[in-house]
């Protein structure tokens, strides 16, 4: 690399002042951009070949405008590599097909917030409902509405529907050990009321995460290249809804930056989700 | 009449090419009143059907029979009851007040709408091409082209525009759902539409007015001659009536606001369709451009 530092700018895309067709540039260096062997610099040589090179200029920059926007993610995570001039256009990958793909950069920084948990438990006995939505307190019980006892605690401010079954839902934990706390807690209280109450096969269901990117977003333009993937109808919903394939997450992301993340079994798919994401995301900054 | 204005002026901020922010004000109140005719015929042409069943109500089944001879715009219709599901699914799991409402509620919500529609054209379909719709993945190229187009417009925005753009993007029929009603007045109507029948037709109404606009930004592209146009010498009748809008353009009065859609743009595009007069002109395919366009009216 070190011939490129030591070349004039204007001669960088020639081999020789007489203008030999050869550039001064190794072509299979992986710096270059595939099947150009030219840096957009403006060469004022008037030469019939540095008119060649000035139409091969135009459209490597046109190309690269072109997957510039198409395909931000790619060009943006790449630093450039050391010892390489400035003058070098970043090195930018061959035109890949419309998938997320995961570049190996620098992580987002932002960790997700857990915002729900969904979790069931078997409590392993039938029960009264009756029974427990007269002598809980926080219970509520409505047959005629829906057939399950509605319990709620305080700390960790959950709910929980309890069903005749004995299988029980718990839901509005912010971690997966509060969760399995408040399942404990709920299945405390109907012991308490005298049935035999256990605790088997405890799961969790349903992850919610939710973060800030803190830039607005151009969904239209995500939506155009990333159509498998998302539907965005804002006359329905004011979010696009993006179904990440692997992990299998739905991903809610809204114009101002904000992003919810929903359908994880564990807490690494929702951090996983998130920095898959995160480059395709910034491709789509909305610049003032 | 005018309680819609407001509405489709926003509708018309987020179709429009260009920064033609501001439509105008004639074109939106005749965008609004060809919805209208639209929509009321529709409803009459419902109403007799069910009136046929013998239904009490006008229900999403009537819409959906009226419709099942456009297979594009059915199956638009049915991927957008599709996503309304999913998306109701999705949003339910977020907040665990939804999950509760939705478990209180009782019903299994899960495609509701799209198992009720695929069941309905089950039992109409003599010829398994519209079951074969469900399982049609083809690129719906109306949808595609406005994808496309509102992504040419976003890219040259500016984060206030783009704000304004978004917060119009979401208007929709269905929101007010209430001032729809009162606008489509049903009360005069023997047979009034159920509540998944409102939707469809708020939805109908929205693709309308994004039909109009597709078809009224067509037409303005035809009316101006390029230079290399190699198929200028083949004047056909209907390029002679493009000259006379063309001439009627000026009269319309071509302000500063040249990138907006004009009046004579719609009705030029609303006669290019209803060139056919026919009790059954509606229902007939009769080129590929027509029928991507609406069929109702």
């Amino acid at each position: 690399m070190d011939q490129n530092n030591s070349l004039p700018p204007y001669a960088q895309g020639l081999a020789s002042p007489q203008g030999a067709m050869t550039p001064g540039i190794p072509i299979f260096s992986p710096m270059m951009p595939y099947g150009t062997g030219l840096t957009p610099q403006p060469i004022q040589n008037t030469s019939s070949l540095s008119i060649l090179e000035e139409q091969q200029r135009q459209q490597q920059q046109q190309q690269q405008q072109q997957q510039h926007q198409l395909f931000h993610s790619q060009t943006l995570t790449t630093a450039p590599l050391p010892g390489a001039t400035p003058l070098y256009p970043s090195p930018l990958t061959p035109m890949t097909p419309i998938t997320p793909a995961t570049p190996a950069s620098e992580s987002s920084g932002i960790v997700p917030q857990l915002q729900n948990i969904v979790s069931t438990v078997n409590l392993g006995c039938k029960l009264d409902l009756k029974t427990i939505a007269l002598r809980a307190r926080n219970a509520e019980y409505n047959p005629k509405r829906f057939a399950a006892v509605i319990m709620r605690i305080r700390e960790p401010r959950t709910t929980a529907l309890i069903f005749s079954s004995g299988k029980m839902v718990c839901t509005g934990a912010k971690s997966e050990e509060q969760s399995r706390l408040a399942a404990r807690k709920y299945a405390r209280v109907v012991q308490k009321l005298g049935f035999p109450a256990k605790f088997l096969d405890f799961k969790i269901q349903n992850m919610v995460g939710s973060c800030d990117v803190k830039f607005p977003i151009r969904l239209e333009g995500l939506v155009l290249t990333h159509q498998q993937f998302s539907s965005y109808e804002p006359e329905l919903f004011p979010g696009l809804i993006y179904r990440m394939i692997k992990p299998r997450i739905v991903l809610l992301i809204f114009v101002s930056g904000k992003v919810v993340l929903t359908g994880a079994k564990v807490r690494a798919e929702i951090y996983e989700a998130f920095e898959n994401i995160y480059p395709i995301l910034k491709g789509f900054r909305k610049t003032t | 009449m005018v309680l819609m204005v407001y509405v489709c002026k926003i509708f018309f901020c987020r179709f429009s090419l260009g920064d033609a922010r501001r439509p105008l004000h004639e074109t939106v109140v005749l965008v609004e009143d060809v919805v209208h005719t639209q929509l009321i015929n529709l409803l009459q042409q419902a109403a007799e059907i069910s009136q046929l069943r013998g239904a009490r109500v006008i229900s999403a089944e009537d819409l959906l029979f009226l419709m099942r001879k456009d297979k594009k715009k059915l199956r638009r219709l049915i991927k957008y009851l599709f996503i309304r599901d999913y998306k109701s699914k999705i949003v339910k799991g977020i907040d665990e007040d939804d999950l509760l409402e939705d478990k209180l509620s009782g019903s299994s919500n899960t495609n509701k709408r799209q198992k009720f529609a695929q069941d309905f054209l089950n039992s109409i379909d003599q010829t398994g091409e519209l079951l074969a719709m469900f399982e049609d993945d083809e690129i719906d190229e109306v949808k595609q082209e406005r994808m496309e187009r509102a992504e040419r417009q976003t890219r040259i925005m500016d984060s206030a525009q783009y704000a304004e753009f978004c917060e119009s993007r979401q208007l929709s029929f269905s929101k007010k759902a209430s001032k729809f009603r009162d606008w489509l007045d049903c009360s005069s109507m023997e047979i009034k539409p159920n509540v998944v029948a409102m939707e469809i037709l708020a939805y109908l109404a929205y693709e309308t007015v994004a039909q109009l606009v597709d078809l009224a930004l067509l037409v303005r592209q035809d009316m101006v001659t390029k230079a290399g146009d190699p198929f200028s010498h083949a004047i056909s009748a209907t390029f002679i009536q493009y000259h006379n809008s063309a001439e009627s353009t000026a009269a319309c009065g071509v302000e500063a606001h040249s990138d907006a859609i004009q009046p004579c743009h719609i009705r030029e595009a609303v006669r290019r369709y209803g060139r056919k007069i026919g009790p059954l002109s509606p229902f007939t395919v009769r080129s590929r451009w027509a029928a991507s366009v609406v069929t109702i009216g």
